[in-house]
């Protein structure tokens, strides 16, 4: 069974078609690249998967459920978890308290019982801040802990939101631009430590950037949009060279050498099972 | 190439980079043995002003009966204005039809312990109740309706509960107002003081309890971003109602403490002027802080009650210069400190005392402690 799966979604804001007749979809275990250009549509398409936005035809099915009309934090609940191309946090707040909020269903209290200050209520908030103190390490992002959102270079803010994301405790995960702000070696690290997260939280990741060799890089599988439309999917390197790709989103014909990367899959990821797409 | 290559990388990559820079930790800071006493004595001096000094004990001061009225009245103050902190600050959802939640408290109370003759303790219960249930009602508007427009609607409810609802003659007694008997116990305006300073502790610890736990974060981040709080999980509809919810049961206790301390409530005492004034505490004190709403509140039930003038013996000033009657000083005096707020100190008293309750709470002092540069956009969005 797929992780997720989207059905000839369609959206229309007024006149304009957004997402016109999409299908996707990311096994258990898979990386999914999306790539396109600006307005696309692939930012919509991760608002119809979370529930911001209502799509106008289609369907949504995570784990062989509909969701297509649940709200967004029920989603949320189900183990869909996402990042926000413009940064998705409390800027106000230090990192450490996006992460306390984060885990918001993780936290076994009732509300109620945090307000009048239960007594169960003090020993589940340290154990809440030690598992913010935990991803926090886990991302090497320890030392920015106290500081506040708003103090942060966008390169680590970007970071900081997967580490946000991470403590809602998802399953699947989509990432909007992580490496949108990051130079090609950040990217390059930022690719490791997508693979290791996979390895290491059993994650499916639905991932849109613009960073053409991270996505190719670390994807299984990436799907091309334009104009609303899935223009190509395939295998990374075949939609890489497919010629209507190169001329919408790269603007030029494709290399005639490609290989420029030399490293292999890194990952020992077991058989991938909705790796026949 | 691919020889060259391992599925595995034998070595980390940064196994042997021995410039890796360990970030600096710092010791965090003890004071002193001295530090401490000198913190202890600026406690004691602070517990002396709130509790002995309406007794008279130790004091310099003459404090009179009126006095200690008035200090129970600044402490009811300070309740009312937690709660609108709570829909303002925390939730950044604005009510300027506060004197309504805190009327159906007072008049809710009055009702059970004049009509109904039972405890005057059951009476708050209930009338915390009563405000969190119109505060839930109204705050279900707040889910249709944002900003200025919400913030009409909680005008005209209001206006609606002190003209409409209060004139019910049979549940409110009318213009002729509702007599509210205080408590056996507590019937001396000493004894009410201090059982004011009770329901503010408790007002104050789940304040802090709120802001220190799931739902306070939950506020928090709704108020700065819903769809980063729903995507985290939150049911942002759900924390918005709690926030009444619990606005309400602030202002309900609040309610009642006041009928039972004037001892007689008419439906006037709950005009525009309450709500407005709740407003002024609450953002000059500096929204979110939970020692500078307090302090805002007891400042501006002083000044409206007109002891500050008389303290500072400023009614020659006011009165005879300016022509202006003490009892309108707070409504001249609130708005200019309004302005001066939002412009140069957005977290209000909070801000300007922060360095201090940093340092009583046993960290360095620090001038800039606390500092707060800009009124947040969440602020002003209402």
């Amino acid at each position: 069974m797929s992780v997720l799966e989207i059905s000839n979604l369609t959206i229309r804001f007024g006149g304009i078609t957004a997402l016109n007749d999409v299908s996707l979809r990311a096994g258990e275990w898979e990386i999914v690249g999306i790539i396109g250009p600006n307005g696309a549509g692939k930012t919509t398409l991760f608002n119809c998967i979370t529930g911001f936005y209502q799509p106008t035809a289609g369907r949504v099915a995570y784990r062989g459920r509909d969701i297509t009309g649940l709200p967004v934090h029920k989603r949320t609940a189900l183990g869909i978890g996402r990042t926000f191309q413009n940064v998705g946090l409390v800027k106000n707040a230090t990192v450490r308290e996006n992460l306390a909020t984060a885990q918001h269903l993780q936290v076994s209290y009732d509300p109620w019982a945090g307000i009048a200050g239960g007594p169960t209520t003090f020993g589940e908030e340290r154990r809440i801040r030690e598992r913010s103190h935990l991803i926090l390490e886990l991302l090497d992002l320890r030392h920015v802990g106290e500081e506040r959102v708003a103090d942060l270079p966008y390169g680590v803010l970007k970071k900081v939101e997967i580490a946000a994301v991470l403590a809602t405790d998802p399953d699947l995960l989509l990432l909007d631009e992580p490496g949108s702000g990051m130079g090609p070696e950040e990217a390059h690290a930022l690719g490791d430590t997508l693979l290791e997260l996979r390895q290491q939280f059993g994650l499916s990741i639905v991932m849109i950037d613009h960073h053409v060799p991270l996505v190719t890089r670390v994807s299984d599988y990436v799907y091309c949009l334009n104009f609303g439309e899935v223009l190509a999917e395939g295998k990374p390197d075949d939609v890489r060279r497919h010629p209507e790709v190169a001329r919408a989103y790269l603007g030029t014909e494709p290399e005639p050498d490609p290989a420029s990367e030399p490293e292999p899959e890194p990952d020992p990821t077991p058989t991938l099972v909705g790796g026949t797409l | 190439m691919s020889e060259t290559t391992q599925v595995l990388p034998a070595v980390p990559a940064d196994a042997n980079d021995e410039t890796t820079v360990v970030p600096a930790v710092e010791p965090p800071f003890r004071p002193s043995r001295a530090g401490w006493t000198a913190r202890g004595v600026v406690w004691a001096a602070l517990a002396w002003v709130v509790l002995a000094l309406p007794l008279n004990i130790l004091s310099p001061f003459e404090v009179g009966v009126t006095d200690v009225d008035v200090a129970s009245l600044a402490v009811i103050y300070a309740i009312g204005a937690l709660s609108l902190n709570v829909l303002l600050g925390y939730c950044g959802q604005i009510s300027l039809g506060h004197q309504a939640f805190v009327g159906v408290g007072a008049f809710a109370s009055a009702y059970i312990v004049t009509n109904l003759q039972l405890s005057f303790f059951l009476a708050v219960g209930v009338a915390a109740l009563f405000g969190a249930v119109q505060a839930v009602l109204l705050g279900a508007v707040s889910l249709r309706l944002t900003g200025l427009y919400f913030a009409l609607v909680t005008l005209a409810y209001g206006s609606f509960a002190q003209e409409t609802l209060f004139g019910i003659t049979s549940l409110t007694g009318g213009e002729g107002g509702k007599p509210a008997p205080r408590p056996d116990f507590f019937t001396s305006g000493y004894r009410y003081y201090y059982l004011c300073l009770g329901f503010l502790a408790l007002v104050l610890w789940i304040d802090w309890r709120l802001t220190a736990s799931k739902a306070g974060r939950a506020m928090a981040a709704l108020r700065e971003n819903p769809r980063v709080a729903s995507s985290y999980g939150i049911d942002v509809r759900a924390y918005i109602l709690v926030a009444f919810a619990v606005s309400g049961l602030f202002a309900g206790v609040a309610g009642s403490l006041v009928a039972h301390h004037d001892e007689v409530i008419v439906p006037s005492s709950f005009d525009f002027r309450l709500a407005l004034l709740f407003v002024l505490m609450t953002v000059v004190g500096g929204l979110r802080s939970r020692t500078g709403v307090v302090l805002g509140a007891v400042f501006f039930a002083l000044l409206e009650e007109g002891a500050l003038v008389s303290m500072f013996g400023l009614e020659g000033f006011f009165e005879g210069l300016l022509g202006l009657p003490t009892e309108f000083v707070s409504l001249v005096v609130g708005p200019i400190l309004l302005v001066l707020t939002l412009t140069l100190y957005p977290g209000g008293i909070g801000q300007q005392v922060a360095p201090i309750r940093l340092w009583l709470t046993g960290h360095r002092f620090d001038r800039h402690a606390g500092r707060v540069d800009d009124v947040e956009v969440t602020d002003v969005r209402a």
